[in-house]
């Protein structure tokens, strides 16, 4: 597959929307498919792509990645951002008002998954995010809507405790649920997902105070 | 030279190489601890005070470089931490393990950040990472005997992967560099959460 040029619109014709819209999509189909190709070289490899790597995969010329995004790193901030936004799209709320047991479990299911998919990715940031404010700033970001969603999930329970104690425990909660004690349990310890799981279960349990009503 | 002569010498001869190795692994540590980039030969050797030939007279390459450096760091680490107030209560015991950590993640964090982030395919720095991480382990299994002992096999090791977790170097990190807390406050959350997660002490 090689990349469709833009095609030059003669200065004396009308703007043709029909025409420029197409080629919107085209351009954006193919930014789209960079950006995955990058995204299944990461979790292939775990190792940073180059550009000759990521323009083979995407079946583009590396001229046409150049193109869309003016270096790497703008393309590594572009993958994350689509990253951030499938994250949040398939990591919907769900069992808010279920009692404290279900809300843990779909807590650590959705968790759990979320590092399954994303860990490659994850290393490959942080590892060179030193050199990127803008990447920095999304990691920054990708935390805090963790922490928000932990904050929401276990609401009755922090709700119960003073501003200082919930802090301490959601502080506790986010190393617990961090990607990298994830791949531990998963590299290191050998546990299946499920077991995984269940010491996170265990854990979040543990750590909770006694919601002072509800479910 | 007779070889009675010659032992003094050899000794000396030694003692100095020794010395040139142990400042060459110390210009290492001071330079990732600056800057978390694998420093260059000649970087090292500048720090060190030697030529890049000393360097590489001592170590084949930069990995056994590295190598060693983890070694030192390792025995270093584990010299500065002893295991105090075994017998002591449970508070006892969660303060002295936090405050043994704690000062063990101020000390280490950017070498193990180092580590952790460059150790490619390096069979040798994997398997250093495992032995550290074990050590640690076994620290939070022999300051908690007490809580732990009750438990079955499974529930033990439960609980000591969610203790590790809790009380990683990156754990550690967020709370000083992210969240911006003090050391003392940063100790308190592991303390609560440390009291928190552990079983009931038996006979308490």
């Amino acid at each position: 597959m090689s990349d469709t040029p833009d095609a030059p619109v003669a200065a004396d014709e009308p703007p043709r929307p029909n025409r420029v819209d197409g080629r919107r999509l085209r351009s954006e189909r193919t930014r789209r498919l960079i950006i995955e190709a990058y995204m299944a070289l990461v979790r292939e490899t775990g190792q940073m792509p180059t550009a000759l790597q990521i323009a083979e995969r995407a079946g583009y010329s590396v001229r046409s990645v150049f193109e869309r995004f003016p270096d790497l790193t703008a393309l590594r901030i572009a993958v994350t951002d689509y990253a951030i936004a499938e994250g949040r799209a398939s990591g919907v709320l769900r069992d808010l008002d279920a009692d404290r047991l279900t809300r843990i479990k779909s807590q650590v299911e959705q968790r759990g998954s979320g590092c399954e998919r994303w860990l490659p990715l994850w290393r490959v940031l942080s590892a060179d995010a030193a050199h990127s404010a803008d990447l920095q700033q999304r990691i920054r970001m990708i935390r805090q809507l963790v922490v928000m969603r932990m904050e929401m999930m276990f609401r009755p329970e922090l709700s119960a405790v003073s501003d200082d104690t919930r802090k301490k425990i959601v502080l506790a909660l986010e190393a617990l649920l961090d990607f990298e004690s994830w791949a531990r349990m998963r590299e290191l310890y050998g546990l299946s997902f499920d077991e995984a799981s269940a010491v996170w279960v265990k854990s979040i349990d543990r750590l909770l105070p006694t919601a002072s009503s509800g479910p | 030279m007779t070889s009675a002569a010659s032992a003094p010498g050899v000794d000396g001869r030694r003692q100095r190489s020794e010395r040139t190795r142990q400042l060459i692994i110390e210009a290492y540590l001071a330079l990732l601890r600056e800057d978390p980039h694998i420093p260059t030969s000649a970087r090292i050797a500048e720090r060190a005070g030697y030529s890049v030939r000393s360097v590489f007279e001592r170590f084949p390459d930069l990995l056994a470089l590295r190598i060693a450096a983890t070694d030192h760091a390792f025995a270093l680490g584990n010299a500065q931490a002893p295991l105090r107030d075994l017998d002591g209560d449970r508070p006892t015991r969660i303060r002295s393990q936090v405050q043994t950590r704690a000062q063990t993640c101020e000390n280490w964090l950017p070498l193990w950040r180092a580590l952790n982030a460059n150790h490619g395919d390096s069979a040798e720095l994997k398997a250093r990472i495992k032995l550290m991480r074990t050590a640690i382990m076994q620290r939070l299994e022999t300051m908690y005997r007490p809580e732990l002992s009750a438990l079955d096999e499974r529930e033990r090791r439960n609980i000591l992967i969610a203790l590790e977790a809790l009380t990683d170097f990156e754990s550690w990190a967020r709370m000083r560099e992210d969240y911006g807390l003090p050391i003392e406050q940063a100790r308190v959350v592991w303390i609560e959460t440390i009291d928190r997660l552990l079983p009931p002490t038996p006979g308490a």
